[in-house]
């Protein structure tokens, strides 16, 4: 029995291993069960069986679970997987497992352009325009962080130092604007910094996905030249990896899906930095395995935490970023730990 | 004259039955109220109201109405002091900023009353919960009032309180006139926070209606929505200077504290013309800010009223 399938095709060209197909296969109903298990709570539980009732054929929670519940957790989920494919990628970019799109600056970019937004905008403009002003915050630092770090072609270490720099910068920038800002948005603005996909509807989840169909697809349509971008610059070259090429099309989808998450949800951190590190103990470190597995780990992680924000504290609704942290944090610190040992 | 009579009484008649039907009209009609987020449109009277920010609550309160479901209020937590009675066994939907929507839903109400300013994101859902309606900024208790008296069919009680508050106004100032000598011009409004101080402008809820009442309150400097200033700088202090000084009563909190000590004992604190004239008072946070209705309005200007020793 082979242990790798092969999948050569002209866009697409990747290695399946079977240890991380079973892992996917019993990934997934995982996920779903977390997903049923976020349909069901909320200010009133009802039962899993209910919840798939409703979901057939429309009952009296029909409006709680379709129109309130579902957007949510589909758009937490969407941020989350998301926001793991780009820390993966930023983490095989830089060759470094502590880089994510929080540490290297995007999602800082991508703050401060939106508290500029609800600072300076917000009452001439509305809301519904601040992913855009989001993105465009992100797309800009990356394309900043990028000619920074351009000598002849960029280096990894020379990105990363540039970023975690200009991360430092984006964030006074942001706290410069909230000490600026007229005071009733400093408020929004801090939920915005937390993160938080409440009060999410079909139409945000419906402007996210497009980024999602695109992006990762094409994330993994690049495994091989990660793959080999890791084995250090020399090796990829030799490998015939077009090195600068693909280095710069790997920042800019990692841009693009931390950017868009980061637009709907606001600066939700750490998970693009575990997500992948959670992967990396289920499956061998391939891009193509680590990939998938870090998505649907991603967004179970953020649909959990928004869950736990929907319910711990009610009738309070908490940002789910207080939680991802929650979470986050003492896993991070343990991972720390495994590293010294 | 038969024909006189006959006339007569059909004129009667016709204005009888214009004035059922406007009564009929005046429950059950559907009229469609143009606000800050849109146009709703409402048929007859709600009963089941949940009310998204403190002004509205106040509001409902005053003109006779308990919602459904209401907001935790910013102080006193959950309800303020002077709602409470009227509030006793309402529903708590949680946060002004983030009020829970599905808890909202379940209480199936007939009207949902929001502030632009807090719930713009928001608004799709709520208008699928039930008709809401929207007023821009938190603190615009007038329009509160106007826009809640024509939602909830209560025109003639939101004129009458509004009546009310035109007439203590003027009573106030025609007190003044004739009781004081010199009374202040410029009033600054100050509230000490632990990273900053604030000073509220004239388009702010006390500020509003000190400048109502004929006083001088600082003005916006140009950038719309600017209700209040932040400073974080003791250097800017002279930017307070008025001839009188009202403070937001501090916390228990012992960083605002120090941050009021820190402002008070600056060698600039002395040279404001409220220090050295001895004009400066604390005054209750709930009436002067937090509240932001109609009531509070009233509770404020009692307050003014005893601050000059006049009877209101």
């Amino acid at each position: 029995m082979p242990k790798f399938y092969t999948v050569r095709h002209a866009a697409l060209s990747l290695q399946l291993n079977l240890k991380t197909l079973s892992v996917l296969a019993l990934l997934l109903p995982c996920v779903l069960a977390c997903v049923l298990l976020a349909l069901s709570a909320g200010s009133q539980w009802l039962s899993p069986l209910t919840v798939l009732n409703e979901l057939v054929a429309d009952g009296r929670y029909a409006f709680v679970l379709e129109t309130l519940r579902l957007p949510r957790i589909v758009m937490a989920f969407m941020v989350g997987a998301a926001l793991a494919v780009s820390g993966l990628m930023l983490q095989s970019l830089i060759r470094n497992p502590l880089a994510s799109p929080d540490i290297i600056g995007i999602t800082g970019g991508a703050s401060a352009a939106a508290v500029f937004f609800l600072s300076f905008l917000a009452g001439s403009l509305s809301v519904y325009w601040l992913p855009v002003a989001a993105i465009i915050g992100a797309l800009l630092t990356a394309l900043i962080i990028y000619g920074l770090a351009w000598q002849g072609g960029v280096s990894p270490v020379r990105l990363v130092l540039i970023g975690i720099g200009l991360a430092a910068g984006m964030n006074a920038i942001t706290t410069l604007m909230i000490v600026l800002s007229p005071i009733a948005t400093s408020m929004t603005a801090y939920v915005w910094l937390t993160g938080s996909v409440y009060g999410t509807n079909w139409q945000d989840v419906s402007r996210l996905l497009p980024w999602l169909l695109v992006l990762l697809p094409w994330a993994m349509s690049l495994a091989r030249s990660i793959d080999a971008q890791a084995l250090g610059d020399a090796t990829a070259i030799n490998l015939g990896i077009a090195l600068q090429r693909d280095r710069l099309l790997v920042l800019f989808i990692s841009v693009g899906l931390a950017g868009a998450a980061v637009a709907f949800a606001g600066a939700v951190s750490f998970v693009g930095l575990i997500a992948p590190h959670i992967a990396r103990l289920l499956v061998d470190r391939r891009f193509a395995s680590l990939a998938p597995v870090s998505a649907l780990i991603g967004g179970t992680l953020v649909v959990l935490a928004d869950t736990l924000g929907r319910t711990v504290f009610l009738p309070l609704d908490m940002p789910a970023g207080v939680f991802v942290a929650a979470v986050g944090a003492p896993f991070f610190i343990y991972l720390l730990y495994r590293h010294q040992q | 004259m038969t024909l006189h009579t006959h006339w007569l009484t059909r004129l009667t008649l016709t204005c009888l039955c214009s004035l059922i039907t406007c009564t009929v009209l005046a429950s059950d009609h559907t009229r469609t109220l143009t606000h800050a987020l849109g146009n709703t449109s409402i048929t007859g009277t709600p009963t089941r109201i949940v009310t998204l920010y403190q002004g509205a609550t106040d509001t409902a309160v005053a003109l006779g109405i308990t919602p459904v479901g209401v907001v935790d209020s910013w102080l006193e937590q959950p309800t303020y002091q002077f709602l409470r009675e009227q509030l006793a066994n309402v529903t708590h939907v949680g946060l002004e900023t983030q009020p829970n929507l599905e808890l909202i839903a379940s209480l199936q109400p007939d009207l949902i009353i929001a502030a632009k300013m807090r719930h713009e994101k928001i608004y799709p859902q709520l208008s699928q919960i039930a008709p809401t309606i929207s007023i821009d900024y938190v603190f615009q208790f007038k329009d509160t009032v106007q826009q809640m008296g024509t939602a909830l069919n209560r025109q003639t009680q939101a004129d009458e309180l509004l009546n009310h508050w035109t007439q203590r106004v003027a009573d106030f100032q025609q007190q003044l006139k004739t009781t004081q000598r010199n009374t202040p011009n410029t009033v600054s409004l100050l509230d000490f926070r632990p990273d900053h101080v604030r000073l509220y402008l004239q388009d702010s809820f006390a500020g509003s209606i000190l400048t109502e009442l004929g006083f001088t309150v600082a003005r916006n400097q140009g950038s719309h929505n600017q209700w209040a200033l932040k400073l974080t700088s003791r250097e800017s202090m002279p930017s307070l200077n008025a001839d009188v000084f009202f403070i937001f009563k501090l916390t228990d909190d012992p960083v605002t504290q120090r941050v009021y000590q820190q402002w008070t004992q600056h060698p600039l604190w002395q040279t404001l013309t409220a220090v050295q004239q001895q004009q400066v008072f604390f005054v209750d946070e709930v009436a002067w800010s937090a509240s932001g209705g109609v009531l509070g309005a009233n509770k404020m200007l009692d307050q003014v009223y005893q601050h000059f020793g006049l009877t209101p």
